[in-house]
């Protein structure tokens, strides 16, 4: 259940509802069944708990403090039930990939016609399933094999990694959008079950799409991109949200050779440059000619990248390198009198920062 | 268990014109832990990205066990990996992460559970097992990484510098504790660094590459007593091995080599082998690794056709040792590692003695190490 979800059951009951993970033994413990199923119900001092989710180790429940009817009650239990019995009465397999298609070649169509803006109708039999705000992932295999692989294997495996209530998307070759639940944002903060901050969703991104760029590799077709963009509602911004994400791989592979993950936050600079026409592009160059053969040395790009990564900061940077402040000091001095270029002053690092992504371009020409 | 065999395996990217690797000819023996060493773009990576089925081969073959695996895809090699960057699943905890990838094969929940908490119990990580990843330290989350590819029981485990995101001290301990595993795993590992102390601390076997072509795979005491050339020479050991270019002369019968500040004669034995292929007269490089400049006493009384005089520019006392960089032989500081309770100072002038049995000779122009070729 997403976040909107929670909400919407939080004003229809007028209480709190919460999710909590217990294990097994907890689960026991406090007084449910030795083989919990979902639907199955404590009544509580305060409230009811009720399983919606089971598994060997662990017991997902919906915590409900509210003054709840029987009738009530009785619905909720029966709504968890028919929500397990859901994963497989629900679309066939292939029908699912079907339905899926039939988005991705609209939503194919709707980027190449240039109408990022375009809202999702109720003709798709998939419309129903995109009210709820869940987070996006584009995901682009390089595994060099012949076939296309199967729909059916790849959804198998992010069910495993996302949840049941995940859709994949087939969009061109080899290119899938992939919708998570927003609520996995909850599910990467500890223990606690906190709701995620918003400062921290960003981060959590990050690490969810990492995770996923692992899982696929290690577990599927092999190397793989990876984009991430923040949750949205996909009735109204999902075709926006895949050029978005298109736009920030190809960007992420160009100037940022051997990144696997990439985030449309983090290519702004990027973005801009890429639109720089090439004469301007080259004439930049030019003028800095002769400082480009700092790059060739990987201590000083691995330092630049690490300097800049911590928004120049020279005791993080250091930190983050494992070296000491001084070792650190002495590597950008040493910078300062090769290429004339202070990257702790602002206006050198801002030539040093596009320098150094220009030359990770120009050097493939 | 399998060994892993790679013939004349090439990589070339489209577009370039060079290879990435060059004919990489191989045999990993079963359970044998094999180390890729190498400087940044030699081809370590690209080379283990191939038999994890990450990079297509270009060329050549690539075995595990028996089977050819060019064409098998990477979840179907029955290896395990553990990069770099060992990202975890965020969302899941500490016990549903290692278990995940057998999950997916539908292994028994019986199995899965013997299996995790086995491999928690051999990482100390039993009381994690309900942690997010979000709750742990860097080395805990590396060890849940080394776990996650533990409990798959794989033919191969292969590992892609996966302790460069530690800091020193943790990747001092997780060293020990990566070679520790595997000797009590028995599986086959093969094991890419830039770092030569983690290659000669782990490595049964160190292949050293650069740009794209093996220079040598030997043992570590091997590679660092016997290099082939002087690429290999200058990259094992730290101190580097001190070259000196000088020329070799024969008077009256014994082969000497001058350089600047230098003139010693060679050991009989390795003098003929340089008479034999034709080096008298010729210029040559002489390599000498720090610690086999001494400046005890009785050795220089011993030795007294390899004495030499420099001046010490920078002295580090290190406690249990002293560098010396010298001045004044051939054209570069001359480094020497001596005894920590020496009283040589800065500016003063030392005699030092070289254990002439332990030079290495170097072709000029081809680099080989002339008495080992």
């Amino acid at each position: 259940m997403n976040n909107t979800r929670l909400q919407q059951l939080q004003q229809m009951i007028n209480g709190s509802v919460e999710i909590d993970a217990m294990s097994k033994s907890e689960w026991v413990k406090a007084g449910g069944a030795k083989l919990p199923e979902p639907g199955d119900h404590l009544e509580l001092e305060q409230g009811f708990m009720l399983v919606t989710k089971a598994d060997n180790h662990q017991v997902q429940v919906l915590h409900l403090q509210a003054e709840l009817t029987l009738l009530e009650k009785e619905l909720l239990i029966w709504l968890a039930k028919q929500g397990s019995m859901s994963k497989s009465g629900s679309a066939s397999a292939s029908e699912m990939e079907r339905q899926a298609r039939k988005l991705g070649d609209w939503l194919q169509q709707s980027i190449d016609a240039g109408e990022w803006r375009a809202e999702i109708s109720e003709r798709f039999e998939l419309h129903h399933r995109l009210f709820d705000g869940m987070i996006p992932f584009l995901l682009m295999s390089e595994q060099a094999e012949n076939r296309e692989p199967s729909y059916m294997e790849l959804e198998k495996v992010l069910r495993s990694y996302l949840s049941d209530d995940m859709l994949l998307i087939p969009l061109r070759e080899r290119e899938w959008l992939i919708l998570g639940t927003d609520r996995l944002l909850a599910e990467v903060e500890t223990n606690d079950g906190d709701m995620i901050e918003r400062g921290e969703t960003k981060e959590a991104l990050v690490s969810l799409a990492t995770g996923l760029h692992q899982m696929i590799t290690e577990e599927w077709g092999g190397d793989c991109h990876v984009a991430v963009g923040e949750p949205i509602i996909p009735t109204e911004s999902l075709v926006y949200a895949v050029a978005t994400l298109r736009e920030t791989v190809n960007l992420g592979r160009k100037f940022h050779v051997g990144m696997h993950v990439h985030m449309p936050w983090l290519v702004h600079l990027e973005r801009l440059l890429s639109g720089i026409p090439e004469p301007v592009r080259s004439r930049f160059m030019d003028e800095m000619s002769g400082r480009q053969d700092l790059f060739t040395d990987p201590e000083t790009v691995s330092t630049l990248d690490a300097f800049f990564a911590m928004d120049c900061n020279v005791s993080e940077t250091a930190k983050r390198l494992f070296i000491h402040r001084n070792t650190l000091l002495y590597r950008l001095d040493k910078l300062k009198q090769e290429a004339g270029l202070d990257v702790r002053s602002f206006n050198d690092a801002i030539l040093v920062r596009l320098l150094m992504l220009l030359y990770k371009v120009t050097k493939r020409k | 268990m399998a060994g892993v065999r790679l013939e004349h395996v090439y990589k070339k990217y489209p577009g370039s014109d060079k290879a990435s690797v060059t004919d990489f000819n191989l045999d990993i023996a079963d359970k044998e832990f094999l180390v890729l060493v190498g400087p940044s773009g030699c081809g370590k990576s690209t080379t283990l990205r191939m038999i994890a089925g990450l990079e297509e081969i270009s060329e050549g073959k690539l075995y595990i066990g028996d089977r050819v695996v060019n064409d098998v895809a990477p979840k179907d090699r029955d290896i395990a990996m553990v990069f770099q960057s060992y990202a975890l699943y965020p969302h899941m905890n500490v016990y549903q992460n290692m278990a995940f990838g057998l999950k997916l094969r539908k292994f028994r929940k019986d199995e899965i559970d013997r299996r995790v908490r086995e491999a928690a119990r051999t990482l100390e990580i039993e009381h994690l097992l309900d942690r997010k990843p979000k709750a742990l330290s860097g080395g805990q989350r590396q060890r849940v990484a080394l776990g996650r590819a533990i409990v798959r029981e794989p033919q191969v485990f292969l590992m892609d510098e996966p302790l460069s995101n530690l800091d020193a001290k943790l990747r001092t301990q997780m060293r020990a504790n990566i070679s520790k595993l595997m000797k009590r795993l028995e599986t086959t590992c093969i094991y890419v660094t830039h770092d030569q102390t983690e290659a000669m601390t782990m490595g049964d076997r160190i292949v050293v590459m650069k740009d794209g072509f093996i220079q040598q795979a030997a043992t570590p005491d091997e590679l660092y007593n016997h290099p082939v050339n002087l690429f290999v020479a200058g990259f094992i050991g730290a101190p580097a091995m001190n070259f000196i270019t000088g020329q070799l002369s024969e008077e009256g019968g014994a082969v000497r080599i001058k350089a600047t500040g230098i003139n010693v004669a060679i050991p009989a034995g390795k003098a003929q082998v340089l008479r034999d292929k034709g080096y008298i007269g010729r210029e040559i490089i002489m390599g000498i690794r720090p610690e086999d400049l001494h400046e005890e006493p009785v050795f220089i009384e011993a030795s007294p056709n390899s004495v030499i005089s420099a001046s010490i520019e920078v002295s580090e006392n290190l406690g249990h040792e002293m560098f010396l960089y010298l001045n004044g032989l051939g054209k570069d500081n001359v480094i020497a590692r001596v005894d920590g309770r020496s009283q040589l100072q800065e500016g003063q002038n030392v005699k030092l003695a070289i254990d002439m049995n332990k030079i290495h000779i170097f072709d000029k122009d081809t680099e080989l190490n002339i008495l080992e070729v």
